[in-house]
């Protein structure tokens, strides 16, 4: 009942994508070409075999694993057999109850799990607008202009054929020897590419921030023109990464979008735990020794200092560079003494204002690669 | 777990790998489906052992590309023998050769270098491929990778397209240094491979550290996993094991003891940090709980 596999493995996967787990319709395929080769498989090993076929990262075993329970457990049992759709009938597995293939959910579970092909992404579109600063912009943009340049001015160890100097290039050159009869009259060269800056935005959106965020959000759609790998999450008592919604349409619209995304826009902060779970669950894989990470923060933060004091050093050991923007330093008088944020300055390389055009311009040489 | 699944646990056991039902079912999958396998995991759980001994269970060569930054098509594909090429063209040009006819005679099979990739392709019979460490590889080599995988074929403007006689198994391995591209992860099957448990530890030191004493093995496996359990920098992973494991056993040892274990405590921890944070009273005290029987 090739079918109704194939039914289990949306609903499933839908489920999994209204859990917050990435899907695609090629996992989806491959996962039902996986469970029909182990169709006497007990729950085990059907576990194993999805988790193997819907390429299931390790952060998300736990969640995944309770998704595919629920699921199992609303499954009505074989009191409710589907009618194949002209497909032989399947007899269970050894084990008893074939789980890795067969039986529909019932009306109740299939509403409770939500269609195939299920996306949140429709519904962060729904909410209400905000205001956005645009009038600051264009002034960026110039200054950006002239600063992209120096952004990336890094060479990689990849090589690009040029004009003037460098190491030869075996492979041109030969093509150009073949013209003059085998005869190696000038060598072609090639050197190392310049490389893309790689930066990570960390934003505090609690309500102290509101008016920055604006601002340093405005700065990385600008910034993603020369730098288009810039990553950006936000954080106050979540964490959550931006980066996926940054995409097409203008600073507005992706100010609506993020602000729908982000829960508890304005509200509270808990610093350490954020940055825990960024250092746990993304430092790895989003940032290497290349990358310039910046936060925005007050550093008011509500939690445990020490939390905060071991993501920051985690952070640290991984990245090239640590900017900490805080607005409070426009204030000639401020000194750093909250809790938070004295915890994390020992492992804070510039610390920096970050309120106007001023600032932006002490911010921009940071960030070059 | 069904036969087939277990068949390929034995088959892993008989080519000296000691398997778990995670890495059995996902070799399963990857060899029944012919699709590539991504293993990812810390440094030292074994990743690029898994290719190895799927090589030996299939009685098949293995291919391997070591991934690095920089890494292009000519060190992972082909490259073509200039220094033979420009002999040869000298030489047909002192013949008094037509021009087309030297290009089209150095420009064949026999002028060209094969790298791994093309050469996982042209086998007679269908050999492991294993692209070792691809998060260390640049985007846009990922992206080239990704060409060869979906079609097993490969391009050279001078020769035309060379497609693979037969399909190689293809393991990639990356320790998450960089997140591997979506697309890349939708053409492959997906194992995620953690530090061992005590059993399979066990099991480990027994097959590969056969010198050690029984005795030795247990013990080195408990402290290897209270160590784990500590918050460290760098975890000690299952190649530290052997090796501590085979440290011991030069030095004589058939027990552990808090001196010997201080003296090597290098091979298992390679941070200064961990090093100084793992001493005195607690190691002492790990110790007398790896010699204890459990509970």
């Amino acid at each position: 009942m090739i079918a109704d596999l194939t039914l289990d493995v949306a609903l499933l996967a839908g489920a999994m994508r209204h859990g917050g787990i990435g899907v695609g319709l090629a996992d989806e395929v491959d996962a039902v070409r996986a469970a029909s080769l182990v169709p006497g498989g007990d729950r085990e090993e059907l576990r194993l075999v999805l988790r193997s076929a819907l390429k299931v990262r390790r952060q998300d075993w736990e969640r995944f694993d309770a998704i595919l329970e629920a699921y199992l457990a609303r499954r009505p049992a074989s009191s409710r057999p589907r009618r194949s759709r002209g497909g032989p009938g399947r007899t269970p597995g050894p084990e008893g109850e074939p789980v890795g293939a067969g039986v529909a959910p019932g009306g109740a579970g299939r509403a409770g799990l939500g269609d195939p092909g299920y996306s949140p992404v429709a519904l962060l579109r729904q909410e209400s607008p905000r205001p956005c600063p645009g009038e600051d912009l264009a002034a960026m943009e110039r200054l950006l202009a002239r600063f992209a340049r120096r952004l990336a001015a890094r060479r990689s160890r990849r090589l690009v054929p040029t004009r003037g100097g460098g190491r030869p290039d075996p492979r041109r050159s030969l093509r150009r020897a073949l013209g003059s009869g085998g005869e190696l009259v000038s060598l072609a060269r090639r050197v190392r590419a310049l490389e893309e800056p790689r930066l990570l935005f960390l934003c505090d959106t609690s309500g102290s921030m509101d008016a920055h965020v604006r601002f340093v959000l405005a700065l990385v759609l600008a910034l993603r023109r020369v730098a288009p790998s810039t990553e950006v999450f936000a954080f106050n008592t979540s964490l959550v990464r931006l980066t996926p919604l940054l995409l097409g349409g203008g600073l507005a619209a992706t100010l609506r979008r993020v602000a729908a995304a982000v829960p508890d826009w304005s509200g509270g902060t808990r610093i350490g735990d954020c940055l825990s779970e960024f250092a746990r669950e993304h430092l790895r894989g989003r940032a290497d020794r290349r990358t310039v990470l910046v936060i925005l923060s007050d550093g008011l933060d509500r939690g445990d200092p020490a939390l905060l004091a071991d993501a920051m050093r985690a952070i640290r050991e991984r990245v090239r560079r640590v900017v900490w923007l805080n607005p409070l330093l426009a204030d000639p008088r401020y000194t750093p003494t909250a809790r938070g944020m004295e915890a994390a300055l020992p492992f804070v390389d510039s610390f920096l204002p970050a309120h106007d055009l001023a600032s932006l311009e002490r911010l921009l040489p940071q960030l070059a690669a | 777990m069904s036969p087939e699944v277990r068949a390929v646990e034995d088959a892993l056991a008989k080519a000296g790998y000691v398997p778990d039902a995670a890495i059995a079912t996902a070799l399963f999958l990857a060899t029944s489906l012919r699709k590539p396998l991504l293993i990812e995991g810390e440094a030292g759980v074994g990743k690029t052992e898994i290719a190895k001994a799927l090589a030996r269970l299939l009685d098949t060569e293995l291919i391997r590309l070591q991934c690095y930054e920089g890494l292009d098509a000519s060190t992972a594909l082909y490259e073509w023998n200039y220094p033979r090429q420009l002999l040869h063209a000298r030489i047909f040009e002192g013949r008094g050769e037509d021009p087309a006819r030297t290009e089209a005679a150095i420009f064949s099979r026999e002028y060209l270098l094969e790298r791994p990739l093309l050469r996982a392709i042209t086998r007679s019979r269908e050999p492991v491929l294993l692209v070792d460490e691809v998060d260390r590889a640049d985007d846009g080599f990922e992206a080239f990778l990704l060409e060869v995988l979906s079609d097993f074929q490969v391009t050279i403007p001078e020769l035309g397209t060379i497609r693979a006689e037969h399909v190689p198994f293809v393991v990639l391995t990356s320790n998450r240094t960089r997140e591997i591209g979506d697309a890349l992860r939708r053409r492959c099957l997906y194992l995620y491979l953690e530090h061992p448990d005590l059993e399979r530890e066990v099991r480990i030191l027994r097959e590969r550290v056969p010198e050690a004493s029984g005795a030795l093995a247990v013990e080195v496996g408990r402290f290897m996993q209270a160590a784990r359990r500590r918050r460290l920098g760098k975890p000690p992973g299952v190649a530290e094991t052997l090796d501590w494991a085979q440290a011991l056993v030069r030095l004589g040892r058939a027990h552990l003891d808090a001196e010997v274990v201080a003296a090597t405590l290098g091979c298992i921890l390679k941070d200064p940090r961990d090093l100084r944070d793992l001493g005195g009273a607690e190691l002492d005290e790990m110790v007398t709980q790896a010699l204890e029987a459990p509970p």
